[in-house]
């Protein structure tokens, strides 16, 4: 029984690092540059979804959708106006988004102070089914993360831009000699991206607590299963963020929590040592 | 352009008495520096900012009178903050820049465990006297003049409140959840003891990363174990709050209780009132005590924020060293000051009458005895339902 609390426990965490680091990979797959404002955006993601909710007594869901709609946006704008010039710069590309890291946590300490803020849960209670307890809040994020992935997925599988999207990912050259256009796929690939972790941030806030330090900790998951998953590779992040948030909840149930922590990184070590282009990945680093 | 000249005269004067050893010019006000070597991002950011934040309250105080009076001349008193992220060798590195860069001679922090062991030899050495909330024992001792605790720890305050819980809410099994570091292992040892002592027994005790946020999977495991009560002494605001909400989201009916580490306000904050309903926490704070309570009000007057429980020990500790440079009539000999220090006797503070104790416990009577409560939580406020003194709560 408390094996199946754990699965339970497991694939929500797992949602949330499959979000950040399909988000990531996008990035990665699109510009070949390791963006390490990723968690920032989780960060402002939960913000918006913070205030939107409590401030201005949006639902829930809208605020949700309009986090997502104005991180492509400002993730597009960021990448016009400040990565642009360094498209084939890759090295001073990263460099630059460690600055934008820097200012963007800043900045949200400086406009939200440093105090953690608390979000109302969406929704309260427990669902029982058996002896298993899910808080209902977190089925409503499942929920919801689940439509979101859906719509992704129909997105990158049968629109046009998706499908350009993915042929960027692939193969940079080939799809440039196919006419699919840079300037386009650059900001919509970034936008995309960091999108897709604000939202994570946004469906987390009712969760945990919404500070300006919340960043750190995504980045470094979506890192750990971008690294198992294969760099470059949605499937394989799409997999082994799920898988990792399963391997965290079944160590953490099977053993202290520290002993848990250190299972994570000696999983990491060994698939880099037997399989060092991970899960799916197939593309050279 | 007149004021630029005359400030680069004024400067040029300090650092000549600076260089020089001699007074500047008795019409000149003198600054008086105070460090402030505290946490103030991350997790540990609300108690960094109650400790600075309560040593800037009691400096602005000094200085709307005309500066602290020493030996017939006015200081005007600054307090320099620097941020240690809660780790031990960002403290070293900010607390050499204290000492060596800014020549501090009086510091508020350290306030973890951790950057207390690091940087303690390096204040001492320099005799730079430390007002400090470190848990460690190991912050105080008889080879450690110029080290002074203003916070009163697990180790002082647990057994009494613990006895009092398990016998008002008739505990048998608790749970621990602790930060995996210095801090938590020594209070996870302490109330171990606690809790065997007054008749309960400490089944499961989980230590987790400090930068951790989903307890769940931890909270599942406890609660397997069946236990009717958890213990979050030691967890940071945040980090107790996320504990709080996520337990009674998996429908945890049981007691919760907190005993030490005052942070009420942010706790519920971050839970909200419906979870932290009924839970019983340490305070040192008595609102009804009117002192108490100009204090809470002249916090929340300067930074519209709920104020943390320790903030007044370190108002009240900057207030103790003030006086004892006054009695000491120096601000450079800091062996002298922490002398008049140690005596001061039936000092009045925001917390009440105040002495120094731990003599038994440590060796050398540096730790500050206030007066404790074990508060129930009601509506999102703390009702005080027993008070302590370091025997027993009642």
């Amino acid at each position: 029984m408390l094996i199946a609390q754990a699965t339970v426990n497991g694939l929500v965490v797992g949602l949330l690092y499959l979000f950040m680091a399909v988000g990531f990979t996008l990035v990665f797959g699109v510009m070949r540059m390791v963006n390490f404002a990723h968690g920032e955006f989780y960060m402002l993601g939960a913000f918006s979804a913070y205030v939107l909710t409590t401030g201005l007594h949006l639902p829930f869901l809208v605020s949700v959708v309009l986090t997502l709609v104005a991180a492509i946006v400002v993730g597009g704008l960021l990448e016009y106006l400040i990565l642009k010039p360094l498209r084939k710069d890759e090295l001073n590309g990263m460099i630059v988004t460690i600055g934008l890291a820097m200012v963007l946590q800043n900045g949200a300490l400086l406009v939200f102070g440093p105090d953690p803020l608390s979000m109302p849960a969406v929704i309260t209670g427990t669902t029982r089914i058996g002896s298993i307890v899910i808080p209902n809040s977190r089925v409503y994020v499942v929920v919801f993360a689940v439509i979101i992935l859906a719509l992704l997925y129909v997105f990158l599988r049968y629109s046009r831009s998706g499908r350009a999207l993915r042929a960027v990912v692939e193969s940079f050259q080939i799809a440039s000699i196919q006419g699919i256009p840079a300037r386009v796929f650059y900001p919509l690939g970034f936008g995309l991206g960091v999108g897709l972790a604000a939202v994570a941030g946004a469906l987390m806030a009712p969760l945990f607590v919404v500070s300006a330090f919340n960043g750190t900790t995504p980045l470094l998951k979506a890192f750990i299963v971008v690294i198992l998953g294969g760099l470059g590779s949605i499937p394989g992040a799409v997999v082994a963020g799920l898988a990792l948030g399963l391997i965290e909840s079944y160590a953490g149930l099977f053993f202290k929590s520290s002993t848990a922590d250190m299972i994570i990184f000696l999983v990491v070590i060994v698939m880099l040592v037997l399989m060092p282009r991970g899960l799916l990945g197939k593309g050279d680093v | 352009m007149v004021t630029r000249r005359i400030s680069l005269t004024f400067g040029a004067a300090l650092v000549v008495a600076a260089f020089t050893g001699l007074p500047a010019g008795a019409s000149a006000q003198e600054t008086l520096k105070i460090g402030a070597m505290v946490t103030l991002s991350g997790p540990g950011a609300a108690w960094g900012l109650a400790m600075k934040n309560g040593a800037q309250i009691a400096a602005d105080e000094v200085n709307a009178k005309g500066g602290l009076e020493v030996a017939g001349k006015k200081y005007k008193v600054e307090i320099i903050a620097y941020d240690d992220k809660y780790q031990a060798n960002e403290a070293v590195t900010v607390t050499n820049r204290l000492v060596h860069e800014d020549k501090v001679k009086y510091m508020i922090g350290p306030l973890g465990s951790a950057p207390a062991v690091a940087v303690l030899p390096i204040t001492e050495k320099n005799k730079v006297i430390t007002i400090m909330m470190a848990f460690t024992p190991k912050a105080l001792g008889p080879d450690k003049p110029h080290s002074f605790r203003v916070c009163i720890t697990t180790a002082e305050v647990s057994q009494p409140q613990i006895d009092w819980i398990v016998k008002s809410r008739n505990l048998k099994k608790v749970g621990g959840l602790f930060p995996n570091d210095e801090s938590g292992q020594v209070i996870a040892k302490d109330l171990q003891k606690a809790y065997q002592h007054a008749g309960a027994d400490l089944v499961a005790v989980e230590l987790f990363e400090r930068d951790r946020v989903d307890f769940v999977p931890l909270l599942t495991r406890m609660f397997a174990k069946g236990i009717d009560a958890i213990e979050l002494d030691g967890n940071s605001p945040s980090t107790a709050g996320l504990i709080v909400k996520q337990a009674r989201e998996l429908g945890f009916t049981g007691t919760i209780a907190r005993t030490g580490g005052p942070a009420t306000a942010d706790i519920v904050n971050v839970a909200g009132k419906e979870a932290t309903e009924g839970m019983l926490v340490h305070t040192p704070l008595n609102p009804g005590l009117p002192s108490t309570k100009a204090y809470m009000d002249r916090y929340q007057a300067t930074y519209k924020s709920p104020m943390n429980g320790f903030s007044p020990s370190f108002y009240d500790g900057a207030n103790m060293l003030f006086e004892a440079m006054r009695r000491a009539g120096t601000v450079s000999d800091t062996d002298k000051v922490s002398h008049e220090l140690e005596n001061l006797k039936d000092f009045s503070g925001a917390l009440g009458t105040l002495n120094w104790t731990g003599k038994q416990s440590y060796g050398i009577d540096h730790q500050l005895n206030i007066p404790f409560y074990v508060a129930e939580v009601v509506d999102g406020a703390e009702v005080i339902r027993a008070t302590c003194s370091v025997d027993k709560c009642e």
